[in-house]
Parts: structure tokens; sequence; C-alpha cells
């Protein structure tokens, strides 16, 4: 109230001065005061009341039709009052939403974490980055008592918090099927069937699922609509496309799915990754899948983990880092 | 980031010619316009899609969600003149096979 | 507690105008500053323009309080219209005043110092409102 009170009394005294020497270092500090009004909450309306009275100890015979006039525009200000409390309201209820989000996103990542596994057999590297808070995009591992690593890697279709809810179902469901008992068409079929019954009409998740056993050395795979993965042929220094037919997540709840198998050989790789990564813009123009590919040969000889920080990087350089949508890249590398 | 939609409504056919970008932002309007056409028994909609340059995995769900409106109300949904990108989504998401789409496939850069 | 009460009632839209003038000067006599008084009339102009865009009929009830610690007005709107099936949403800022609509209910619930709203579907709804001298 203090502040408040000398505040005004300043603003007066700023007003005479100015008034008699019309000079900037007043205007300079007008604009200081007001910035201390608007930090106070004072509303323009108690403003044009100061300058009324500002103007009545200057001209102490001030004609009544411009006292009149200048109630005219206190009359007018009041609105804006009301304009200025409602906004200063619904930024305190943003800020207090953003929090809140946050909070979300940080229970999401604790929940869906999934470390990845300690074996032998392959290197693993993996980095998922969401555009926005919450992240759509959506990957586990999985390791069976006889050394079988599956990877899953989904990207649910929408942004924000309705892909990230389905995604714990997801989650759950996977946690809930025997482990290592089942194929990777069986397990997709499965979710299929979970998601279908659970989504809103216009949701659906796309889903790649690999499976590498140690004993026979090599990678079986089924995909649901997802974007296809990549294989690095170390002998010819070649990639080839995982290609592998199956119909998106949570559409039509009869849907069967195919297993592939491929053998892999020491030093190959295999790279799984979603559509926030081919779906890279530069201003308005699009990234090919060559160029993407171009960008991993490039780092594929580095350990796992560091090519997909590098491929990362590159990309989010490339949007000025700013992602249009939730990037997830997993290499696999044999190592014996 | 615009999408016009143009409806030309017969009697139990609906052309509906799309043209612009459908993404997370245009992707709802897409929606209002497709599904009540979708709910009309016997109806066929046959959208064109010549002019459609992107669309994401937003508005594949449109045409998942019409696609299933259309099978409970026994109307038909047929999608026309794809270009190459957005064909290539509904070829990898396995879409082609359970929709009806005839893509006189035209370049993007037409 | 000794106090006086006059009544406008609000149909026409020159009623609005007969009620801020009312209120108004009621204000002033009371010994509320041009500030204030600007905002009880504003406050007013509301709950008048809200009768007479959707209840049609209804009126404008302004009471002096007066005891030993302070002094106000109470300002009651009371109609018979439809009723406000969902008052949180009526009373959830963001729509009124950026649609240039006005201030809307939050609006005078922020221009004057006490604020309740009862309604009934179907029977009408009754607003009273106080703004203490300060």
């Amino acid at each position: 109230m203090d502040t408040k009170s000398l505040n005004a009394q300043d603003y007066i005294d700023l007003v005479k001065a100015y008034v008699e020497t019309q000079d900037e270092k007043t205007l300079y500090d007008a604009e200081q005061i007001a910035k201390s009004f608007i930090k106070n909450n004072i509303l323009p309306e108690e403003i044009v009341n100061l300058h009324i009275q500002a103007l009545l100890e200057i001209y102490p015979d001030l004609k009544d039709d411009i006292q009149a006039s200048m109630k005219f525009l206190l009359e007018a200000m009041i609105m804006y009052g009301l304009a200025h409390q409602e906004y200063q309201q619904l930024r305190e209820k943003q800020l207090e939403i953003k929090s809140e989000i946050l909070v979300a996103a940080r229970m999401q990542q604790m929940l869906l974490q999934s470390d990845i596994p300690k074996t032998e057999a392959l290197d693993i590297g993996v980095i998922s980055v969401p555009a926005n808070q919450m992240n759509g995009d959506y990957h586990h591992f999985v390791k069976g008592k006889d050394g079988s690593i599956g990877i899953a890697i989904a990207d649910i279709i929408g942004k924000g918090i309705p892909a990230a809810l389905s995604m714990s179902m997801i989650k759950y469901a996977m946690d809930s099927f025997p482990e290592n008992l089942m194929s990777t068409d069986t397990i997709l079929a499965s979710l299929n069937r979970v998601v279908e019954r659970n989504v809103d009409p216009s949701m659906f998740i796309t889903m790649f699922y690999a499976q590498y056993k140690p004993n026979t050395g090599k990678l079986y795979y089924s995909s649901a609509g997802h974007e296809p993965g990549f294989y690095y042929n170390s002998h010819s220094n070649n990639f080839e496309e995982l290609e592998a037919k199956g119909l998106v997540l949570g559409v039509n709840p009869d849907t069967t799915y195919m297993q592939y198998e491929l053998k892999l050989e020491k030093d190959d790789s295999i790279i799984l990754l979603t559509d926030g990564v081919t779906e890279c813009r530069r201003e308005e123009q699009f990234i090919e899948r060559e160029e993407v590919l171009e960008v991993i040969k490039h780092y594929i000889h580095l350990p796992a983990q560091e090519a997909v920080n590098q491929v990362y990087r590159h990309f989010e350089r490339l949007q000025n880092f700013q992602l249009r949508d939730d990037f997830t890249l997993v290499i696999l590398k044999k190592i014996v | 980031m615009n999408l016009q939609i143009h409806i030309e409504e017969g009697n139990d056919k609906s052309h509906v010619h799309l043209s612009g970008e459908i993404d997370v932002y245009t992707a709802p309007k897409l929606k209002d316009a497709l599904i009540p056409l979708t709910s009309k028994q016997g109806n066929t909609i046959e959208v064109n899609l010549e002019q459609v340059k992107y669309m994401d995995s937003t508005g594949l769900g449109v045409f998942v969600n019409a696609l299933k409106s259309s099978k409970e109300n026994g109307s038909k949904l047929k999608l026309i003149n794809l270009q190459d990108r957005v064909l290539r989504l509904f070829q990898i998401t396995g879409l082609q096979e359970i929709m009806d789409i005839n893509a006189t496939i035209r370049g993007v850069n037409e | 507690m000794n106090s006086q009460c006059f009544v406008t009632s609000i149909h026409k839209e020159w009623d609005i105008v007969a009620a801020r003038q009312m209120g108004r000067e009621l204000a002033k006599k009371i010994g509320f500053g041009t500030v204030d008084q600007a905002r009880i009339t504003t406050a007013i102009s509301e709950l008048a323009r809200n009768i007479y865009l959707y209840a049609s009929k209804g009126q404008i009830k302004f009471e002096v309080i007066e005891s030993l610690e302070q002094k106000g007005i109470k300002v009651v709107a009371e109609d018979s219209g439809p009723g406000i099936e969902d008052l949180s949403q009526v009373m959830e800022d963001g729509f009124s005043t950026s649609g240039g609509l006005g201030a809307g209910l939050p609006g005078v619930r922020r221009l004057m110092d006490e604020f309740d709203i009862i309604s009934e579907i179907g029977k009408g709804t009754i607003i009273n409102t106080i703004k203490w001298v300060r």
C-alpha cells in the first residue's frame, strides 16, 4: 500500500515536471513508473484518476468541460482494466497447467522407462525425444531367460496427452504377456485386439516388434504398419529396408501378422525408427529417406549409443532445434 | 498449413475435393466434413486427394475413422488420385489393403 | 444497521441506462470515489444487460448498507428468466471480454467486493453483490 501511494505522488510530480520542462528525461521516468504500476497491478482507470488529480493540482481552476472529458476517459478504461485482470488470471492458469503437464510428463517417463538390457550379443543404442512435453513414441526392451532380446518401437498417432495415455495401455498389455513364449506376430495380434477395443476410432498405433535370439543368431520381426527399419550388412557395406507387411494396430480386431527372419553376422546392424525421423522437415522441404540413410551411414561405425546421439543431433540442427514430431531411433549392432 | 474442403453432394454420391495439407491442425476440420457423409446409408464418398501434397498420421487417423464409420453405416469410402508421398503412408500402414484406393499416381512436383 | 432500498425494473435497453444512473448517484452519495463509482456503474450495467439479453425481464435493487464499521452499496439483480445451467462455466474467465461481449459475470465479480449467485433452471437467477467504501 505504501509503495502504491508513493508511486501515486511520484506520478503527479512527474506530470508537473513534464508540463514545465517537456524533456525526454521525464518521459523516461514515466516509462519506469508505468513499469512499477504494472508490477503492482495498478489498473488503467486508476491511472486516469491519478492524472485527473495531477491536472487539478497543476491547474486549480481546470475547466469543468476538461474535467468531464477526463472522467469520460476513466469510464472507458474500466473495461480495459477488466480485460487486463482477466489476462493476468489466464496467464497464471496457463503456468499452472504447464507445470501440471510437466509433472505428468515426468511420471510418463518413469512409468515407461525401459532400460537397455545387458547382453553380450548386441550393442544397443536408443534415443527418444518428444517434440512437446509428452512423448507419443514408445520403445520397450525385454530380455528373456534364454538370452533373447525383444524390442518394441511404436508410434501412437496424434500428439500429446491422449497419445501418452494410450501408451501406458500398451505397456501394461505387453507386461502381461507370458515371457518369450510368444512369437513377434502373435504379440502384435494380441496387442491389436487390446488397442482395437480401447481406443477412439480415429486413433491407431504403429509398431515394429523384433526379437533377437543369440542361439540362432537370427532376428525375428513383425510390423504393424510401422515405418520400415533398415538392415545394415557390414560385409557389403549396404543398407536394405526391413520390409514387413502388416496393418496398424487398432483398426480391425481380426488382423493377423507375419513373422519375418533375418540372419545377422558380426558387425551387422539393425536400425529401427519412428516417422519423426523420416518426417523431419527443413524449412518447407521434406527430407527423403535416402537422406536419412546417408546420415545414419555416416555414423554407423560408432558404438550404437554414440551413433544414435549423433544422428539425432544432426536432425535437430537441421530443423533449427525445433522438433516437429517425436523422434525415436534404435540401433542394434551384433558384436559377437 | 491450410486445407480447403469442397463438397459436391449428389443423390447417393458425394465428391470431396481436398487441397492443401492434412495435419494435426487441419485434421479436425476434415473429420467434421467427412464423418457426417459416411453416416448416410448407401452413400458413396469419393475423396479426391490430387491437391493434397502433405499428410501426417493424424490425417490417416481421420480416414481410419471414416472407414470405420462407413462400415458401421453401410456407406462406401473411396480415395482417388493420391500423390506418391501420401500414397506411401497408406502403403506402409497396411491401410491400402483394406481401403478402396485408386491411386492414379502423380508426382510431387506436379 | 440501517438501510434504504431502491428498485428499478429492466425490460428495455433504455432501462439499463436508468439503472446505471440510479446506481451512480447512490454510490456518489454514499461517498465512493470517482474510480469506484465508475466500477459500480459498470457492474450494474453488466447485470442489467444480462437481464435484458437473456431473461428479458427482471429488476435491479440497490441498498445502502451502513454499520458502525463500514459503509457500502448492495446491488441485487433478480430475474425470472431461464436460469443458468452451468454456473462454473459462466463464471470462467476467457470468453466474454476477449470476444468483445463485455465483462460478463467474472467481470462483475472483479468490479465488486462481494459476489454471490443463485440460479434455478426455469425459475430465474438472483445475483447479490456488495462494494464497500474504502
